[in-house]
């Protein structure tokens, strides 16, 4: 039985990260995941407690929320360890769990939104040719601002929870398309279409924040 | 030729990675010759930029004995 107390290194490791988690070649590290061994576990818990924390306040949750969350995800990952098959990575397993808990949370699975209205507002900013009909305002002169970085803060907290989720783990977590997709469960393009509506209603709500020079 | 819709749409869902050789060709040379199309993808990269430097400050706010009290609740969790 593993406790706390157990030795988590063997002595010839000298830190946690030394670990040849992923080494194929010594031991399969699936087979010592699925063991439960104290060591695996430890290192499991010490490289994802922060990115997840962080993702979920990422996400809209407050620190005790996502405190709550990061425990909850842990003890969700052993309790199903045995259907974790090594196919993924295990932090993407991981984020897996956290949209579900996450989804939970929100009590009703965020809609499937054919419509957008912020399709529309896309449209409307090209001709019938697909060419610009006047030029976007260049964020270049105040973005760096401090005033501008707390924007971004601001109008992250607007956008629509999937649409934020999306948007967290493709550009700040900097997930593949792919790893998104299995993670929310959605197709490769909806995660696209996601990614897309969220930057789009980013860029309006930063504009109108003073992300682009006054026109 | 593409248009600046397709464009900017292809870079804003990040399809672009994932897009044929030819069509990422395309879509460099169309920033080349498009003021329109590079400040929105200028826009696309400072988006990125300011929200990983916010969500990055939250780090340091994970509690310091998170790590700790999940291993003792993955603990209890066993027995």
């Amino acid at each position: 039985m593993w406790s706390v107390g157990t030795p988590l290194l063997p002595t010839t490791v000298r830190s946690a990260a030394e670990l040849p988690l992923y080494d194929m070649g010594v031991t399969d590290p699936l087979a010592r995941l699925r063991r439960r061994e104290p060591a695996t576990l430890h290192e499991i818990v010490h490289q994802n407690t922060r990115r997840l924390f962080r993702a979920a306040q990422g996400m809209g949750f407050s620190s005790a929320e996502a405190d709550d969350l990061v425990q909850d995800v842990f003890v969700t990952f052993l309790e199903t360890l045995d259907r974790f098959e090594g196919r993924s990575q295990v932090s993407t397993w991981l984020f897996g769990i956290l949209h579900h808990k996450v989804q939970e949370r929100r009590r009703s699975r965020a809609r499937d939104d054919l419509h957008d209205p912020v399709d529309e507002l896309f449209e409307s900013k090209f001709d019938a040719k697909g060419k610009w009909i006047a030029p976007l305002p260049s964020p270049d002169r105040v973005a760096s601002s401090a005033q501008a970085a707390g924007a971004i803060a601001d109008c992250l907290q607007g956008l629509p929870p999937l649409h934020r989720e999306v948007f967290h783990l493709r550009e700040v977590e900097e997930l593949s398309a792919a790893d998104v997709s299995n993670i929310i469960g959605r197709t490769v393009t909806h995660v696209g279409v996601l990614f897309h509506r969220a930057r789009l209603r980013l860029r309006e709500c930063l504009d109108g924040k003073g992300w682009s020079p006054p026109r | 030729m593409m248009s600046c819709k397709q464009v900017s749409t292809l870079m804003s869902t990040g399809g672009l990675a994932d897009a044929p050789l030819r069509q990422r060709l395309a879509v460099r040379l169309h920033l080349m010759m498009c003021d329109k199309c590079s400040t929105f993808k200028r826009w696309l990269e400072l988006m990125g930029v300011a929200a990983r430097a916010e969500s990055h400050a939250h780090e340091d706010e994970a509690p310091a004995d998170l790590e700790a009290r999940t291993l003792r609740r993955l603990e209890r969790s066993q027995l």
